[in-house]
């Protein structure tokens, strides 16, 4: 047992826009190495949680302490050295290249005005090498498929050195081969030591690759342990307002199939 | 393989550029510092041939390049030490010339930088510095203070300064509503591009009326809302060259943070970039260039939103590259485009806004066949 502080920490973690709870007193505490699903119906504040995390929204009450530290007393820029931010599509991007979208995960660490050094390019280049996109480095992101254009994305975060990443619905516009890979590239960063959290919906995929799983609902966290315990028929009926088969496979995964909602749910 | 210099880069061109690409795990850094260098070598030297071509033609005539340089220094040394006792070609080039052409060049850089920086900041292409209202104000002051009458009282003998500052207040009094607006819906780069499309309608309309009812004396203004350079003299090529200059060069600091924000402001929030302030400084500072650019040529269009897709196209997304780019090409157009507006009807002058997009729009369709294709704005 080590003295390490949990990588994240959330206590009473609130945020209201404009009169609408969107968080209503979230409570978490992880260790480092964990690859966490965050699952959850739509508006149920998983990206808000994840941007309050990140401080791209500040939250209304509660606190966030990231390795020990407690980010809101953080700059923004010392915030980007403990946490990265994988949005769930890169949108319109100017033009920008492969390379030059990686390499601005590296701005937190610059000190100078304009160029990069020498010792930034490497690890951007190492990290294109790591998620198999260094051939494209000069194709503009716009270019790229969606999953080049994802892997890019968790490139651009893992030039961060960030001790958490935040990654939200990362295999939405995937197909199954890409979805598969993105998760094991998440799950290989997770393995070594950075804790990575996931917003997902495919409760299947989370549940077969996360180590821990986070169930929201209307702002406020209704269950979080091991996939394979938390995950039940039941579950899936009070949180989604649908029945749903959860079972096992051959290899012994976890598998949710959604039959139909529940009358006078919608 | 041997090291090439940079004269040789230059001489390659382009294609040197490229070829340079083809090398495997060559530094990208030292690539675009390469580029860097190369983009104010030849900006450098264009520059100045298209500085020399200017002070050497005019509706008069050519006068030789060697007698122009001659009489520039000359009439700069007598300047400099006070002697007034200036000969005709030296009295041409540095009361006519100089401060017209220092003009030019202030006003293309300052509009195409301006454009780069309001693309970047509200990533929208079709984003010109126009898009705050602040042509549309400073038409309508000028407008009102032509139809009106106006005069300043403490400049009352010098009425060449009623239209630029009657301009500047429009500017920023557009600017200031726009900000108002935009700021009050939220601040998002939609809000900005709409409170700045009404409050331009708005300032179009006022400046309707004022046109009606000032229709005798339209002449006075007209120049102005075409753009011309014609009636810049040393007393205001001053005020352009020197804050437009100083400006367009200090917002290249912001290359990189310009670049961030090419991903969107969540991820430029992420990653340490205080997203709000950093677009309302430049919202400011982008709106003094144009104003100031406005103020003494008037409303000259094409430049801010063209050059900076220009130099896109050709050079990629990072703006450590594009803006000192735009600055060269913005300079250099309107130099160009300035001299034809004085030269192809002598003695007549041409809207100098008008040759702008004349020159620059055979060229800008030609790279846009060429590579727009591949062009995500």
């Amino acid at each position: 047992m080590t003295d390490d502080p949990p990588v994240l920490r959330v206590r009473g973690l609130c945020k209201e826009f404009d009169g609408f709870q969107a968080l209503k007193g979230v409570d978490l505490e992880f260790g480092k190495g964990l690859l966490i699903g965050l699952i959850g119906p739509n508006g149920c504040g998983k990206s808000t949680m994840m941007k309050c995390i990140s401080r791209v929204h500040e939250q209304t009450s509660g606190t966030i302490e990231v390795d020990g530290k407690d980010v809101s007393s953080m700059k923004a820029a010392e915030v980007a050295k403990l946490v990265a931010n994988v949005p769930a599509e890169a949108g319109q991007t100017f033009g920008i290249s492969v390379m030059d979208m990686v390499m601005l995960g590296r701005y937190p660490f610059v000190d100078r005005i304009w160029w990069e050094d020498p010792e930034d390019e490497r690890a951007a280049k190492e990290a294109m090498k790591t998620f198999g996109i260094y051939h494209l480095r000069r194709k503009q992101v716009a270019l790229c498929s969606s999953g080049e254009r994802q892997r890019a994305l968790i490139a651009k975060a893992y030039v961060q050195e960030p001790k958490l990443m935040l990654v939200d619905e990362p295999t939405s516009h995937l197909d199954m081969k890409y979805k598969l890979q993105v998760m094991e590239y998440l799950q290989k960063m997770a393995r070594s030591d950075m804790t990575v959290m996931v917003a997902e919906h495919d409760i299947s995929l989370m549940a077969r690759y996360c180590d821990v799983c986070v169930i929201m609902k209307r702002g406020e966290v209704v269950a979080v342990g091991d996939p394979k315990e938390i995950i039940t028929e039941k579950l899936i009926r009070e949180v989604y307002e649908v029945e749903a088969r959860v079972g096992l496979d051959a290899d012994g995964e976890i598998y949710v199939l959604p039959k139909r909602y529940v009358e006078g749910s919608l | 393989m041997p090291k090439e210099g940079l004269f040789s880069q230059l001489k390659k061109g382009y294609r040197g550029m490229k070829s340079d690409l083809e090398e495997p795990d060559v530094s990208e850094i030292e690539l675009k510092k390469k580029r860097f260098r190369l983009i104010v070598l030849f900006g450098s030297f264009m520059s100045a041939i298209a500085f020399l071509i200017s002070i050497s033609i005019s509706s008069g005539g050519v006068i030789p390049v060697s007698e122009a340089v001659g009489a520039l220094f000359s009439s700069i040394r007598k300047a400099v030490e006070g002697d007034t006792n200036l000969d005709m070609v030296e009295l041409y080039i540095y009361n006519a010339r100089l401060p017209r052409t220092l003009a030019s060049i202030a006003v293309g850089a300052g509009l195409a930088i301006a454009g780069c920086m309001y693309q970047a900041i509200i990533r929208n292409p079709l984003v010109d510095p126009y898009i705050t209202g602040v042509s549309s104000g400073a038409g309508c002051l000028a407008m009102a203070a032509t139809a009106l009458g106006f005069s300043i009282p403490f400049l009352a003998d010098n009425t060449l300064y009623v239209i630029p500052v009657a301009a500047i207040a429009g500017g920023v009094v557009a600017f200031v509503v726009t900000m108002t607006v935009a700021e009050g819906s939220g601040g998002s780069s939609i809000n900005y591009i709409l409170a700045g499309t009404i409050v331009g309608f708005a300032f179009s309309s006022v400046q309707t009326v004022f046109m009606s009812l000032g229709k005798d004396n339209l002449t006075d203004v007209m120049w102005w809302l075409y753009g011309s350079f014609g009636n810049v003299t040393w007393e205001n090529a001053w005020i352009v060259f020197v804050p437009v200059v100083g400006i367009s060069i200090a917002a290249m600091v912001w290359a990189r943070e310009y670049n961030l924000y090419s991903m969107g402001e969540d991820q430029a929030a992420q990653l340490g970039l205080k997203v709000k302030r950093f677009k309302r400084v430049t919202m400011v500072v982008a709106s003094v260039l144009t104003s100031l650019c406005v103020a003494f040529v008037g409303i000259i269009g094409f430049v801010g939103l063209v050059v900076p897709h220009a130099c896109r196209m050709a050079l990629g997304s990072d703006h450590r590259l594009i803006m000192p780019a735009s600055v060269v090409i913005g300079a250099m157009l309107m130099l160009f485009a300035d001299l034809v507006a004085r030269t192809v009807m002598s003695p007549a002058e041409l809207p100098v806004g008008a040759i702008t997009a004349m020159i620059g729009t055979p060229v800008f369709a030609y790279m846009l066949m060429k590579r727009g294709r591949n062009y995500d704005g």
